[in-house]
């Protein structure tokens, strides 16, 4: 599948630009294990990038190695147009880092944190400011163990932004919060691609790739299993749409499952209902078909739903695997 | 570079754990210690058996304990058996009972006491059998061929009080140095500090050398504060002038790189500090903090030997007694050596590159 590019609002993508990330076939192995697997990717200027795939996939040692705290056993790397294995130092003072845990001393306040990590880099952007960017301002005299998860979460997100980062990296920066406070992050990186830098963020949740990622790189087992757009992805699916037909009494699975340009017919019941869900490469005509079939049967349809395949589907067909498992 | 060592300053002083190993603990032990009479404390009521009057052993036993200051000696009326003994401990006439008996020409004394603390044990132990040392030689006759007279003249002049001081200092020293260095790095590596460090173009030797630095210089505000209170309550410490000072600080250096090896050895936060612990408590107690190591058995004063702290409060004492410097270098050099040593070993324990 060829990479597409896409611009988004509010975004700066160039396609002409030179890349922000080049990776050429990295792999990394710990003794027997394959980690990375030859894995090649570009990032362009201003988009948000998603590494999706499920926990073990390979999402945070790529981006390590891309940070400089893991060294690949093959392969290499451009960041910035500084090679990852002779300049680490230059990309070090460019890229922003948020890491999967929270990582700050327990001892100092917020502002005493982002000024030590201020003082690491040749600009730095001030504690006040940053601060106020991620709505915390109120808080900077508090400590690390003093706040909230999110309040936690959106914290290492602005200590990623203290050197006023061209790239930045965003490695599972909603897991474990609410849906309330992961939307509030999810703007959080929109505002932070908005004020012109680039971002790339690991996930397992397939609805923040969806929201939020411009592209996305599905990953498997230490492969790439799929790059494209969160559309383009879907639109790569043989049945893009998923259609649910509710009717008040059963019908004739024999006949559904012949239903041309259909796919994962699931029946189940719900109290006295009968529900019929499956994906459609044409969903006009499959929800046709359903409905004559149903007044054959001498029923009707209750309830229908027709929605848009999703990253979940797009996974499962790609790998044969769920992206949850 | 000084944002980053102020930084470390404060996560030192504002971690509360480490502010009490540093002042609290060694300042507690001073105050308790001062509390107590030194001229009734460690006298113990000691009952005296004795089986043949006649025997010159047990009689120049019986006098030579009697002499001992720290034992308050009562000759029993009767003969007793070791349940007799028992039950007089038991029912608290004694502290401690020595049995002598005679078989020919031989005699024996057998110490029973019913003391539980482990100080107090090993010093009626330590002591009872320091005086039987004494009169085995006298009896023996001849001289012996180590004049002990000579150190027990000198402690003459150093009160219990004054021999405590740099015991507490050193002690202070090296359970704030060992347990809170090795508390911080392992608690950097856990939280990931260390590895959100290491993806800043900051070189992790900076951060690691400021966390060191920070402890050092908290160290050497914590040997003047504790030498100023215990100046105050009578320890008379600060005779020691600068040397004392500098020899405490240079000290310090062996137990952060025991710290530092801990941290590199052992993983898990819990497990670092019971770590550090198991390391920096046997340590105060055996290496001549609260007593004289010559009161400890023949054995255990050779063993204790191993130990740094036993140097470092030896040449600490001597520069509060007024002793030059260059009459301290054996002890310097061993201290020297142990800081080589620690450091190299350090070296290759501890990774800024450990991911915990």
């Amino acid at each position: 599948m060829r990479p597409r590019c896409v611009v988004s609002a509010g975004s700066s993508l160039n396609e002409d630009a030179p890349p922000v990330i080049e990776a050429r076939g990295i792999t990394r192995q710990y003794g027997e294990l394959t980690a990375l697997d030859g894995v090649s990717f570009t990032v362009r200027p201003g988009e948000i990038y998603g590494i999706l795939g499920p926990n073990g996939a390979g999402k945070t040692t790529l981006v390590e190695i891309l940070e400089g705290l893991n060294r690949p056993t093959a392969g290499d790397a451009t960041v910035l147009g500084y090679d990852i294995r002779t300049q680490i130092g230059e990309v070090k003072k460019r890229v922003g880092v948020q890491l999967q845990a929270s990582s700050y001393h327990q001892y100092l306040t917020l502002r005493e944190i982002l000024e030590l990590f201020g003082s690491f880099y040749p600009r730095s952007a001030e504690a006040g400011e940053l601060l106020a960017r991620v709505h915390l301002e109120d808080r900077a005299d508090a400590r690390i163990n003093q706040l909230s998860g999110g309040m936690k979460q959106r914290f290492s997100i602005v200590a990623a932004l203290v050197n006023e980062p061209d790239l930045v990296f965003f490695d599972e920066p909603t897991a474990g919060l609410d849906p309330d406070a992961r939307r509030d992050l999810w703007q959080i990186v929109r505002d932070v691609r908005d004020s012109g830098a680039t971002v790339v963020l690991t996930t397992h949740y397939m609805e923040e790739a969806e929201a939020l990622c411009d592209r996305v790189q599905l990953m498997h087992a230490g492969k790439i299993a799929a790059v494209d757009t969160p559309a383009g992805l879907v639109r790569s699916l043989h049945a893009p749409y998923r259609v649910r037909v509710t009717t008040g009494a059963a019908l004739d699975e024999r006949t559904v499952a012949a239903l041309p340009g259909t796919s994962e017919v699931r029946h189940t019941t719900e109290g006295d209902l009968h529900v019929v869900e499956l994906r459609a490469q044409d969903a006009p005509r499959t929800v046709t078909a359903l409905t004559d079939l149903a007044h054959d049967a001498g029923t009707e349809v209750i309830d229908l739903a027709v929605l848009p395949a999703t990253l979940e589907d797009v996974f499962l067909s790609v790998t044969g695997r769920e992206l949850s498992g | 570079m000084r944002a980053l060592f102020g930084a470390s300053l404060k996560m030192v002083v504002r971690d509360k754990q480490a502010l009490f190993w540093a002042l609290i603990f060694p300042i507690m032990f001073l105050g308790v210690f001062r509390l107590f009479s030194f001229d009734s404390f460690g006298t113990t009521d000691l009952l005296v058996s004795v089986q043949d009057e006649a025997s010159p052993a047990q009689q120049a036993l019986v006098a030579a304990l009697g002499e001992s200051d720290f034992l308050d000696v009562t000759v029993a009326e009767s003969t007793l058996d070791l349940a007799s003994a028992e039950a007089a401990i038991e029912d608290d006439t004694a502290s401690a009972v020595v049995l002598l008996t005679s078989e020919g020409a031989e005699a024996r004394a057998e110490l029973i006491h019913g003391i539980s603390d482990p100080i107090g044990a090993s010093v009626i132990e330590a002591g009872v059998s320091s005086v039987v040392d004494n009169v085995n030689l006298q009896l023996q006759g001849g001289r012996p061929p180590i004049e002990y007279v000579a150190a027990s003249v000198d402690a003459e002049d150093t009160t219990f009080f004054e021999f405590l001081g740099p015991g507490i200092i050193g002690m202070g020293l090296m359970n704030f140095a060992t347990i809170s260095l090795a508390g911080s790095l392992s608690r950097y590596r856990e939280e990931g500090v260390l590895r959100r460090i290491r993806a800043t173009p900051l070189p992790p030797w900076k951060f690691f050398g400021s966390v060191v630095l920070a402890h050092m210089v908290v160290a050497a505000l914590q040997v003047v504060i504790i030498a100023v209170v215990a100046e105050l309550l009578g320890a008379n410490v600060l005779r020691g002038g600068i040397p004392f000072l500098v020899l405490a600080v240079l000290g310090t250096v062996i137990f952060l790189n025991i710290g530092v090896i801990v941290a590199g050895l052992v993983h898990g936060r819990g497990a670092v500090e019971g770590a550090a612990n198991a390391i920096t408590l046997p340590m105060m107690f055996l290496a001549g903090t609260f007593f004289p190591v010559s009161q400890l058995p023949g054995a255990v004063q050779l063993a204790v030997q191993a130990l740094p702290l036993t140097h470092l409060l030896v040449a600490m004492r001597a520069f509060v007694e007024g002793e030059s410097v260059i009459s301290q270098w054996p002890e310097l050099l061993i201290l020297a050596g142990w800081i080589v040593g620690t450091a190299v070993v350090a070296r290759f324990t501890f990774s800024l590159e450990d991911n915990g």
